[in-house]
């Protein structure tokens, strides 16, 4: 990677943390089905509040009693009492009395450090590197979302974002699954402990970044590892785009509950770390082309990468009687349950690079395919305290790196040795008060340490210039800090504020360890406005 | 003996009669329910009735949306949802020092208040805002509430001179004197 793409590699991620916010919210479609504020399910949209996660794990219905809440009542897609007919009928079903949509458009005011610019110092003479404006007005993600209940305990919800940042057509598709709940009951196992999810979705994420409330996406849940790729192959050849904030495509299982006790998630989802769009072959039958291509495929290999989860809510109610209730009777009217959420997880997947080399007479061409696996462990907590709730996640990296090997004397790889792990670690912890029903302060540190972030140069420290002309910070890992406040004028509108503090950088001459501009910062004010309807 | 007996009730019964009367009229301005009531002479207190109505909580909604209540009753409320509920009011008559919360409490029961206040109560639930009903406490026992038309009727109100208040949910409050003697007539215009 040449200089000049390192910085628009810069600049697009310093835009990228501006603008990529969450890609759906709450549901103002079950506000209007059950005649309730968004408040009922949500703390500030979209942060649910305990019985948000209730009716979510009741697969968006009231965890007891639903049909005596609905103001709109289903449409009825066969009688009740055809299921005693099944299965010489359809089984009988409904959809929702109002079309279940709801839309969402944020936008944003930046104002950037005037010292940005300052990342150009680093361009060979002559080059015009991009210009970073102080102020920017950017608007953001207009999403389309639907979800509701099917009956039968059926779930679903796509969610596609129609345009971002202003352009037709550039979003993407967000969740689209469909979600069996309490699939339990036909083994007779305890209630919701089988829930079968399958589509494209989140993985079972200690803290959802699909559905964040944060201005700025979670670092370490963006952190990819991919390495330089040295043509001589002496070092990294890892390239590994997969980051846990991406969709899964495939199949989930899980049971328990959110708002207490257990917990539990099993996916098994799609392999791509390529990060490349799916592939069209002509004549090569797919699922939307039939004989003849279609849309492609997604996968990059055979194989399908694995995701668990487990994790375990205390409850640390003192008052026994609603200890056992979605939500704890407070003096004061109903709040959240006083929690502790202690959770773990693990990703095991395989990514799979594909390099032209030669077979072992060293003269026929070949495509030589290493596989390297990589994981990504951690554990998390959340902790609640009436208005006050604490939580974070600690997550580690590791991908083997399978360095393709040219023997003496040859032009090309003939097969591959075992390089030097490329690993990250870091995390966050996030601190949200609810200062007022509609004042919700937040407080955040983010914080990863990356291999691939030496290597690429942005590791290094004063005394120790990186080996490229790069941009560093003055420590070995990357830290943000962001304070916050989110204001809610309406429960489906929202005014945000982030100030994200990074740590000083300092800039070196190409090809030199001659330090260019002394250390700063590039910190961002970035506020929001979105609203939901 | 017999006969003046009976001339003596017929008597009484004129007295009575002709100092109990009604006050009617109608409330335009405003759609949907209104409420009128007497409000209290100066001096003048009525005993509080006996009967604890019930204001519940179900399908996410106050029912009924407006209880009128004489001043010293006992509302029963009730809890019929299966989801957490409360019942707060942030003031009584507007005066903002008679807030008060009566907490949380499970499906199938009911906690009890007596409202010793005079006025409009707006009841509120804190975890469902869009929930909404009002306790209209009377001074008196003389109130009506109105019908589709916004006509009412205040029956059985002793002859004299009163201050009659028409409330509306979202309105002014508007008053006006009125005289009773036999059938008294009193409209209202409330505007928001």
């Amino acid at each position: 990677m040449d200089t000049r793409r390192r910085v628009y590699l810069c600049v697009g991620l310093t835009l990228t943390v501006i603008l990529l916010t969450t890609s759906s919210s709450a549901i103002p479609a079950f506000s209007r089905q059950y005649g309730t504020s968004c408040a009922t399910c949500h703390v500030d949209f979209p942060k649910l509040n305990d019985f948000g996660k209730a009716f979510k794990d009741a697969g968006f219905k009231f965890p007891k009693d639903d049909e005596t809440f609905i103001k709109v009542p289903p449409v009825m897609l066969g009688s009740p009492a055809q299921s005693e007919l099944w299965p010489h009928t359809i089984f009988p079903g409904t959809i929702p009395g109002l079309p279940p949509i709801g839309l969402r458009f944020n936008q944003f005011f930046e104002v950037t450090g005037k010292n940005a610019n300052n990342f150009n110092s680093q361009l060979p003479g002559g080059t015009v590197g991009p210009y970073i404006p102080r102020t920017d007005f950017q608007p953001g993600f207009f999403s389309i979302f639907t979800a509701g209940n099917f009956g039968s305990d059926i779930a679903f919800w796509v969610d596609d974002d129609i345009s971002v940042s202003g352009a037709n057509a550039n979003g993407t598709l967000g969740d689209a699954y469909l979600r069996f709940v309490n699939v339990s009951r036909f083994f007779k196992l305890p209630t919701d402990s089988l829930t079968v999810k399958v589509g494209q979705f989140e993985l079972d994420l200690p803290f959802t970044q699909a559905r964040g409330y944060d201005i700025s996406p979670y670092d370490i849940y963006s952190q990819a590892n991919i390495g330089a790729q040295n043509p001589a192959y002496p070092t990294q050849f890892v390239n590994n785009s997969f980051t846990l904030a991406g969709p899964g495509r495939g199949i989930e299982i899980s049971g328990g509950h959110h708002y207490g006790g257990y917990r539990y998630a099993i996916a098994v989802v799609d392999q791509n770390t390529s990060g490349t769009p799916p592939t069209t072959y002509l004549n090569v039958p797919s699922g939307t082309g039939g004989s003849n291509g279609g849309v492609g495929y997604f996968s990059d290999s055979n194989f399908k990468d694995l995701y668990g989860r487990f994790a375990y809510r205390f409850n640390l109610e003192r008052d026994p009687a609603s200890r056992h209730e979605v939500q704890a009777a407070g003096a004061t009217g109903p709040r959240d349950h006083t929690y502790l959420t202690l959770g773990s997880y693990y990703f095991y997947g395989r990514s799979v690079q594909r390099t032209s080399g030669l077979l072992s007479d060293g003269t026929t061409p070949t495509v030589l395919t290493a596989r390297e696996p990589f994981y990504r462990v951690g554990g998390d907590f959340d902790f609640n305290y009436r208005k006050l709730d604490i939580y974070g996640l600690y997550m580690y990296g590791h991908d083997k790196d399978i360095v393709p090997y040219i023997p003496p004397g040859l032009e090309g790889p003939t097969g591959f040795i075992s390089g030097n792990p490329a690993t990250f670690s870091g995390g966050f912890i996030q601190a949200d008060y609810m200062v007022y029903p509609w004042l919700m302060t937040i407080v955040r540190w983010d914080r990863v340490n990356s291999t691939a972030d030496y290597l690429n140069g942005i590791g290094a420290s004063a005394s120790n210039p990186p080996p490229t002309p790069f941009f560093s910070p003055l420590s070995s890992v990357r830290n943000r800090f962001t304070p916050g406040a989110q204001f809610l004028i309406h429960a489906n509108i929202k005014a945000s504020f982030e100030y994200q503090i990074r740590p000083k950088q300092v800039v070196y001459e190409p090809g030199t360890n001659i330090q260019l501009v002394s250390p700063f910062r590039t910190n961002t004010a970035t506020a929001a406005l979105e609203f939901v309807y | 003996m017999k006969l003046s007996l009976v001339l003596a009730a017929i008597v009484m019964t004129l007295v009575v009669t002709s100092q109990a009367g009604t006050i009617s009229g109608k409330v335009s301005g405003v759609a949907g329910e209104s409420v009128v009531y007497v409000d209290a002479p100066a001096g003048k207190t009525f005993p509080a009735p006996t009967q604890q109505p019930v204001i519940d909580q179900k399908g996410l909604m106050f029912q009924p949306h407006i209880l009128v209540v004489q001043q010293g009753t006992t509302v029963q409320f009730l809890n019929s949802d299966s989801v957490a509920h409360n019942v707060f009011w942030p003031s009584v008559g507007g005066n903002k020092k008679l807030t008060h919360n009566l907490g949380t409490w499970p499906k199938g029961e009911k906690r009890p208040f007596k409202f010793d206040n005079p006025g409009a109560v707006p009841l509120l639930c804190n975890v469902h805002p869009e929930m909404s009903g009002y306790v209209v406490v009377s001074p008196t026992p003389y109130f009506a509430t109105t019908d589709k038309s916004g006509e009412y009727k205040i029956e059985n109100v002793p002859d004299g001179s009163y201050t009659v208040t028409a409330w509306h949910e979202g309105a002014k409050n508007q008053s006006k004197p009125v005289s009773v003697a036999g059938d008294s007539k009193a409209d209202f215009t409330l505007s928001k």
